[in-house]
Parts: structure tokens; sequence; C-alpha cells
């Protein structure tokens, strides 16, 4: 268990460039950014801004060929960039454990779930078979699955996406990680079922003194159980602060158009959507200028230009890649009216 | 533009799969009224019997019993020629767009293919009123017209299955999860489009989504729906303001806001909707509902208006507002 005040995940440059027929293509592009114990942060963008890949690019789920990643990956003083399989393996489920979005497809169909638990004890912890039983049914009890002696039996089509979903978070506590990767956890469920999934991480980060680093498409996920955002496109972070700082003050005209275009339930009926115009660039065709400039209302010759880094704002912790961002002074309202 | 007349008339709609110990009754009994020009929203959890729904009133899965009534001519009784006559006045659009475009063909055949079926136009006026429909939709037809579906991506294919669906001028546009498997920038494209070719064409829309906020967006009036009935029915601003069925209410509750201000986890609906295959007697929520009583188990409630306009199946509807949707804060 690590202090508050510890830095757990420090990403430096980090680059994932995949080699394809095309020519490379570059999913993540100098990522860095750092993460406390006990801090949930959010990953947010579109599909193809490279958040899957930066959270498989952490966790060192990449293949071995036509990938290329540079850069570094420090977790709790594990380096992760260029570690081997055996390595890793010392790392994964103690040290960092993931959820992946499809609960079906993540769990082995012809298994029982309570195995699938079990083998992760058995073979991490090295458990006996009866104490491994013993500390996966705890484990489905605390996950919140009723009946846990029963569902231990259970197969994973026997059970709904929701309990998949627990059941995969169960499979990930098991060797009770320090940080924990998920990767869109709700995107398949119900609102009903996400906010019982929502819920149960933030509980069990609390209660197990975990780091979160939630991946996610949907801003109103991360809007009430982050602390921190970063907002990523076409690879790169482009914004990244306090929730309350990316939401309220944000700087990079990318971050206001991804909330406006947003429906919100407050909206009136027939309310015009703000809309970006055009859509996420080739990443094999990148240009050397900000990746958002064609699309971006505010962009000037230097934006097609030359690549924006990311600058501090007023705020500390608060950075955004813009070369002509929105004002700081005034208090922005997402909320259109 | 609306008028108090009802295009699409439903009544007591149900929809049964398989027969005996395992029949599902995934539409149990729906009665709605779409009026001309406007927008209906349907929402519910997925198996509420949304998506059959729509199906069925497009007969492409056969309802088991009640009425569709499309401006007046009853579709159950309709057949052959007859049937397919009437489906031009209605089409659907469906979730995946990549998936229902023809991977094989080129876009302006897929667009023409309605006009070819039916003859309506041919020759050079055909082709004309394709590269008009693209235009509309926002692809180039002189650039794009010749590619396949593969070659666009998920926004603009949905693009094209707009296009497609209103070759044959229809009334009555079925929306099914339209815009769910699309990022939030094109969505907001799409919905806008959708907008504007409402107006455009006159249309009236059965707009079926999962999404509270989407659905709220478009929707005149929205129904919510809960294994395989409808529980709340009223005016789209009324029933998100002040839901009157408690599923409704914690529905909105677990629709989540991009806005971290908003209450964090309100009250969460526990456990997970019951199987289809043996809903519970008396009220379908009352396992999950925590007003229930005995007499929601004994008696099924019928939806009955509170308000003009606004209807619900409940025993002991909600009157208090709940402070969870705020007014929209003004800038400062």
């Amino acid at each position: 268990m690590s202090p508050d005040n510890e830095k757990l995940l420090v990403v430096e440059n980090l680059a994932t460039t995949f080699s394809t027929a095309g020519g490379p293509l570059p999913a993540v592009g100098g990522v860095s950014f750092e993460l406390m114990a006990n801090e949930t942060i959010g990953v947010v963008g579109e599909s193809g801004s490279g958040k899957t890949v930066l959270t498989r690019t952490i966790m060192g789920l990449q293949q071995r060929t036509n990938v290329n990643v540079t850069g570094s990956v420090l977790l709790d003083g594990h380096q992760m960039v260029g570690a081997s399989e055996q390595e890793k393996r010392a790392v994964w489920g103690t040290e960092v454990a993931m959820i992946f979005q499809d609960p079906m497809t993540s769990l082995n169909p012809v298994m029982r779930v309570g195995k699938q638990i079990d083998e992760a004890l058995r073979v991490r912890l090295g458990m006996s078979r009866a104490d491994a039983k013993v500390r996966a049914i705890e484990l489905l009890e605390l996950v919140g699955i009723p009946s846990p002696e029963h569902r231990y039996q259970s197969y994973p089509g026997q059970l709904s996406g929701g309990m998949r979903q627990r059941v995969v978070i169960a499979i990930a506590l098991a060797c009770s990680p320090k940080l924990l990767l998920a990767d869109e956890p709700t995107t398949g469920l119900d609102v009903t079922i996400q906010a019982q999934i929502l819920n149960l991480l933030d509980d069990l980060k609390e209660r197990l003194h975990m780091s979160v680093i939630l991946v996610t498409h949907d801003l109103g996920v991360v809007a009430t159980r982050t602390s921190r955002i970063i907002v990523m496109y076409a690879g790169r972070i482009v914004e990244i602060g306090s929730t309350r700082e990316v939401f309220s003050a944000h700087r990079m005209p990318y971050t206001r158009a991804l909330l406006e275009s947003s429906p919100k339930v407050t909206n009136d009926p027939h309310t015009r959507l703000v809309t970006i115009p055009g859509r996420p660039p080739n990443l094999l065709k990148l240009s050397d200028g900000c990746s958002f400039a064609p699309r971006c209302s505010f962009a000037t010759d230097q934006c097609h230009k030359e690549r924006p880094e990311l600058q501090d704002a007023d705020e500390p912790g608060h950075a955004f890649a813009c070369w002509n961002p929105l004002p700081a002074t005034r208090k922005r309202t997402v909320k259109t009216t | 533009m609306s008028s108090p007349e009802p295009l699409l008339r439903v009544r007591d709609l149900k929809v049964t799969f398989g027969v005996g110990h395992h029949a599902i009754q995934a539409v149990a009994g729906v009665s709605f009224d779409v009026l001309e020009g406007e927008t209906l929203g349907l929402v519910g959890e997925s198996g509420c019997g949304k998506s059959t729904t729509g199906k069925a009133l497009m007969r492409i899965v056969e309802p088991s019993s009640g009425t569709i009534e499309l401006d007046g001519v009853d579709l159950g009784a309709q057949k052959g020629k007859a049937l397919r006559n009437v489906r031009t006045r209605m089409q659907m659009i469906f979730q995946d767009p990549i998936s229902s475009l023809n991977p094989r063909r080129r876009i302006k055949d897929i667009v023409a293919e309605p006009l070819d079926c039916w003859k309506t136009v041919t020759g050079l006026e055909r082709d004309a009123m394709v590269s008009d429909l693209l235009v509309k939709v926002g692809i180039d037809p002189k650039v794009y017209g010749n590619r396949y579906a593969r070659q666009f991506s998920g926004g603009q294919c949905q693009r094209i299955s707009i296009a497609r669906s209103l070759a044959m001028r229809p009334k009555l546009l079925i929306c099914d999860e339209m815009v769910s498997a699309l990022d939030v920038s094109v969505q907001a494209q799409i919905l806008n489009l959708l907008e504007d070719l409402k107006k455009e064409y006159g249309l009236t829309l059965l707009f079926i989504a999962h999404d509270l906020a989407v659905v709220k967006n478009v929707s005149d009036r929205v129904a919510v729906m809960y294994l395989g009935k409808i529980c709340e029915i009223g005016p789209s601003n009324t029933l998100y303001e002040a839901p009157a069925h408690p599923y409704t209410k914690f529905l909105l509750g677990a629709a989540l806001e991009a806005d971290p201000d908003s209450p964090v986890h309100g009250d969460v609906l526990k456990g997970e909707p019951p199987s289809p295959m043996n809903p519970p007697s008396g009220c379908r929520f009352r396992t999950r509902c925590p007003y229930a009583t005995q007499k929601c188990a004994d008696e099924e409630p019928e939806l009955a208006e509170v308000a003009p306009g606004h209807s619900v199946a409940c025993h002991y509807p909600l009157t208090i507002k709940t402070p969870r949707i705020r007014k929209p804060r003004t800038a400062a």
C-alpha cells in the first residue's frame, strides 16, 4: 500500500507506432503524464484517438511484431517498455490489472467463472485449490454477485452482461493490483447497470486503495468519478487537468467542441447541437501541425505548420496543446442556451 | 406542422417468440399514437422490447396480436402486394450503419434500389433523384457515388442509409438506435441532419434509442418501456423534469451528465430486469421498485392519464418534482 502523495505511474514521452501496409501509424505519439497512488484519472477521446492503445501499452500488451514502442512507462519502479514476457508476468495481476470493454469475449465461454478466478490466484499467488475457491467466492461477494457459491459454478453464458463485467472485475482484483486499467468498462451496458458498475469501481478503489485509469468516450462517465482528465486527439494529449478545470475552464477548442456536441438531458426537444465539422484525421497522413487544425474554427497558419506542445495553464496541473487557446478568464459553461 | 390526427395508431401490440414453455413475450400489449409531424422517442434498457416494437410495426417480425394503423390503413390486414404498397410509406434505419448496406454494391445503386423496385422514376430522372438524395445527406455523388460501403466511415454509412430510406418519400421513419454506434461529434452531425430532413420532407419519426439525452434532444414526446410494456408516456420536458413512474425516475437518475457538478451517485436501481420468459405478476417493475406493495403484485396497473397527454402505468405515481434535472445555468 502506497501513501497518497507517491507517484505510482510515470509515463514519459510514450509513443506506439504500428507498421502497416500504408506506412507507420502513430497510434500514440509522445504522451507524458503521472498518476498518484489512490487517484482516478479519466482518459477521454473519440474512436481512433489512441486511448485504448495507450492503456494496452502501459499494460505491456503489445504484440512483439509490427509495433514500435518508445519512451518510458515506470509503474511502481518497474519499466514496462521493453520488458520481457517474464518481467511483465511478474507485474501483471499484482501491480496492474485490466478490465476490457466486452465482458463476453474477455471470459472463456467454456470454463466455469469460478475456475477463471481461481486460475489467477493459483498461478500468481500459489494458492491451493481449496484456498483459491474460498478466496474466489469472497471476491465474487466483494463485487456484489448474489449467491456467490452458486455463481462460482456458472458459465459466462449463464450470466447477464452486468454480472459478467462483475466477474471480470473480480478476476482483475484477485491479486490486489495497485493500478486498475478500465477500458470502457461500461460501454455495452444499460444505464442502470452502468451506474451499478461505476459505483462498484468507486467503492472498490476506496476499499482496496487502488489507482484507476478510466478510459471512455462518454464524458458523463468521467465527470463525477475522476479527479483529473486527459483529453486525447489523434494519439496525443491535447488537454490535461483537474476534472473541474477541464469541464469549466478548458482552453483547447477540441475539448469545448467535444463537450458541446454531446446531447444533454436538460436540452429542449429539437435543440440544434454544436457539431465539429469533418472527422478525425487519418493517422497515416498526419500533418506537421496541430492534428485538430483542419476541423478547428480558430486555426491559423501556424496551427497547420507547427505542432503545439503541452503548455501550462494558470491552474497548477492544467495544461493544453494549442496555439490559439480559448481565453482563461471567462468561466465557460457547457450548457447551450 | 403537427395536426392532432395520429399518423400511426398502435393498439395492444403483442409479439411472442417461440411456443409453449419457451415462449417469450417480447412486446406485451403496447398502445400508442404517433401524430403527424412529431417525433416520438421510445426508450428503455436492452431487452425491453423497443426494437421488437419497431420491427413489428414494419412487420419485419410478425405481431401475434394487436392492430397497427398507418394513416387509417390497418397494416395487419394487408398481405402481399397491398402490404408492399403500404410499406413504401414507412422506412426503417438500423443501428449498425455498415452492415445495413450491401457490401457488394455501389452506394448510388444502394440508394437507387427502392426506385428500381418500384420503377417510380427511371433513366435520367432516376439518376438525378439519387444524386439529389446523396447531396441532401451531405455526400458528393460525383466523387463518392461509385464507391462501396466499406470505403466509408460509420457516420457516412448512416448518411447513405438515410438517403436510401428517403428515396420512396416515406411519411414515417423508424430509427432504431441509429446513432448509438457513432462518436459523439459524428452523432451530433447525424442528429442535426435528421432534424433538417424531417422539416424538409415533412417526416414523422419514431426514434428508438437507449440514450436518454439523445432521445430528449430529438423527441416531442417520449415513451418509456420496461419488460415489453410502456410504463410512461408524455411530453419530453414534462417526463424528464417530473417523471411519474418510479422506473423513469431511476432511469433518469442513472443517466450520466457531462457535468462535474451533477449530483453524484443518486439512488441506483438495484438488481437487473427479470426474464421476459417469466415476468412478475402484477406490475412488471415491482421486483425492483422500492415503493412496491402487495397491490402491485396482485393487480397490473393500466396506463392512466395523470396530466393532459402524460400517462403512467403505476398504482402509486410520483407527484413530487425530483431535483435531478436542473435548469441550464446561464453563462456568467
